[in-house]
């Protein structure tokens, strides 16, 4: 596995703009050139030779070692190859990506995946709010790909999320879902207050809800083929890191009856 | 050629081209994925009467399935993907969709790719929900014991056999009949293969044409052991019947393997239960593209 590594030298005082800083992006920049390459974004135009040290070789890995709150847009637009990041990111981690593997081996910020239509993006701690979600200008939030984080998810996970899968191993903040279109979001140790406000389709899986909005009707208990299924593909696209198995059983919700109703709460156990 | 006893005619089996299409059913047990199989695979003998010749390959354990539930792959083959599309709607909409507990996932993977839950999706009237995971759509249509699960699409391919086949003679019609049973057993086990007959065995073969108009195939009288004497015959003055074996692949080497394994099983167990001679059936090899020489499958 060749690749390059960026080691943080100093700790950034400005937010950086890390999106130059992937496999496709850097395949043919020559060493010089890659050090010069703007991340700072104050008129200081700080570079990446002012905040890294850069070693190894160009290909399909680069690992960015110690992290930041400070490190914006880590994996934005990766379309292939592995990106890693062994400290905390900032804001719009993974933002528009189409494909590859971004492992974030910290703690996530605000946007995490937004805009994701592909690839699997991992993180080991907690992420911010509007995980998947649409950004402003933006028509939909995520519309393919897995988000798998190990922690806890803020508020407005999933925000006019349209397709692929957001796996929390804790729990999501409130109105999960929000105007999410399809796609499915699962958080195993429940959702926070409100969620599913104005979904109009997809699921939401939960060990419970704090708060079930009035407009999800009770739909009763039912053996779901569609969670084995769900299950089985979960298993073959992420190995070993995939949640435990569904049986099926679960409690449906359905809603939210504000809209066209046709999204539901599975509540699992 | 002998063998065991047994005559081998050095003769081929005459197969041809075919589209064929798959697909999975699982179910919330293994009587009940099969149950649907079977009812989905039925008048699916010929592809001339039935439109399309249609069987179980094998059946599946929960690992192997998309839901982690019993299944049972069933193929169809026909004469071209557009020929499958509304045999496919009919039987799966039918036969599996009614089914208890069932629920139908592609069963062949090709780039191309033909409806599969396209059109009985429409039976939620407007309940139904899709569900995308991966590259692969789901649609989930609620009926009165919970909801059918059926994927949106299944691989169709164009480079598939139809008809291979194997002749078996002999002079005790149990004997020949249990022999022909096991063969057919034998041939189960072939993956991507079906034998799409009543019980894979065929007890009326056909040749070409007929004195009647409008009968594109007719009894083949050379091998009615009851018309030797008054026409043409090809079986032997012992010969009390003969019956055959059709066999249907997703590919060529898999008909000869499964023709193999079916006279691999004649010659072994054929000739204590009165089977006496094996031979296949052909058209003087100019009608289709795929010969099985039967010496060439010879153990």
């Amino acid at each position: 596995m060749s690749g390059l590594t960026f080691r943080l030298s100093t700790y950034p005082d400005e937010r950086l703009d890390l999106s130059p800083l992937t496999p496709s992006r850097l395949a043919a920049t020559p060493l010089a050139e890659m050090l010069r390459i703007v991340v700072g974004t104050t008129k200081r135009q700080l570079k990446v030779g002012d905040v890294f040290a850069v070693s190894g070789q160009p290909g399909d890995t680069v690992t960015i070692q110690g992290g930041s709150e400070h490190l914006d847009f880590v994996g934005a637009g990766l379309d292939r190859g592995t990106l890693i990041l062994d400290g905390d990111a900032g804001a719009y981690a993974g933002r528009k990506m189409t494909g590859g593997e971004l492992h974030l081996r910290g703690r996530a910020g605000a946007w995490l995946g937004s805009g994701l239509s592909g690839g699997l993006v991992t993180v080991k701690g907690s992420a911010g709010d509007h995980v998947g979600s649409t950004c402003p200008g933006d028509r939909f939030g995520m519309t393919g790909g897995i988000v798998v984080v190990e922690g806890n998810i803020g508020a407005r996970v999933g925000e006019k999320m349209r397709r692929g899968t957001i796996i929390a191993r804790g729990t999501a903040g409130t109105n999960a879902g929000s105007r999410m279109v399809g796609g499915t979001i699962w958080a195993e140790k429940g959702f926070g207050p409100g969620p599913g406000t104005l979904l109009r389709r997809g699921t939401l899986i939960g060990a419970k809800v704090d708060q079930m909005l009035p407009t999800f009707a009770d739909s009763g208990s039912h053996d779901l083929v569609i969670l084995r299924v769900f299950s089985r593909f979960l298993s073959d696209a992420l190995g070993p890191l995939a949640p435990r198995s569904l049986s099926g059983r679960a409690h449906k919700f359905a809603g939210d009856l504000a809209t066209i109703g046709k999204g539901e709460i599975l509540i699992v156990s | 050629m002998t063998a065991n006893g047994i005559t081998i005619d050095d003769t081929f089996a005459e197969a041809f081209g075919m589209s064929a299409t798959g697909v999975i059913i699982t179910a919330d047990s293994p009587k009940w994925a099969r149950q649907a199989a079977v009812t989905m695979s039925g008048f699916g003998t010929s592809v001339i009467g039935c439109g399309a010749e249609v069987g179980i390959d094998s059946e599946l354990k929960p690992d192997a399935t998309p839901d982690g539930r019993p299944g049972v792959r069933v193929l169809m083959f026909g004469f071209s993907p557009e020929a499958l599309i509304p045999q496919l709607k009919n039987r799966v909409g039918q036969c599996v969709l009614t089914s208890p507990g069932s629920a139908c996932y592609a069963g062949v993977e090709s780039e191309t790719r033909i409806g599969l839950g396209a059109g009985p999706r429409f039976f939620g009237d407007g309940y139904q929900t899709a569900k995308r995971l991966g590259n692969k759509r789901y649609w989930r249509v609620p009926v009165m014991d919970g909801e059918f699960v059926i994927e949106e699409t299944t691989g169709v391919v164009t480079d598939a056999v139809g008809g291979g086949n194997v002749l078996l003679l002999g002079n005790d019609r149990e004997g020949l009949l249990e022999t022909a049973e096991k063969a057919v057993a034998a041939i189960g086990r072939v993956p991507d293969v079906i034998t799409p007959f009543p019980g894979g065995i065929v007890r009326s073969g056909s040749k070409v044409g007929s004195k009647y108009d409008g009968m594109v195939a007719s009894t083949n009288d050379a091998f009615c052991p009851t018309l030797r004497g008054a026409a043409k015959s090809e079986v032997a003055p012992d010969t009390v019947a003969v019956l055959e074996i059709v066999i249907d692949g997703l590919t060529s080497q898999a008909v000869a393997t499964a023709m193999k394994a079916g006279i691999d099983t004649i010659l072994k167990d054929g000739a204590g239960k009165g089977v006496t001679r094996i031979s296949a059936g052909n058209y003087g090899g100019k009608l289709g593209q795929h010969h099985y020489h039967l010496r060439e499958l010879l153990p």
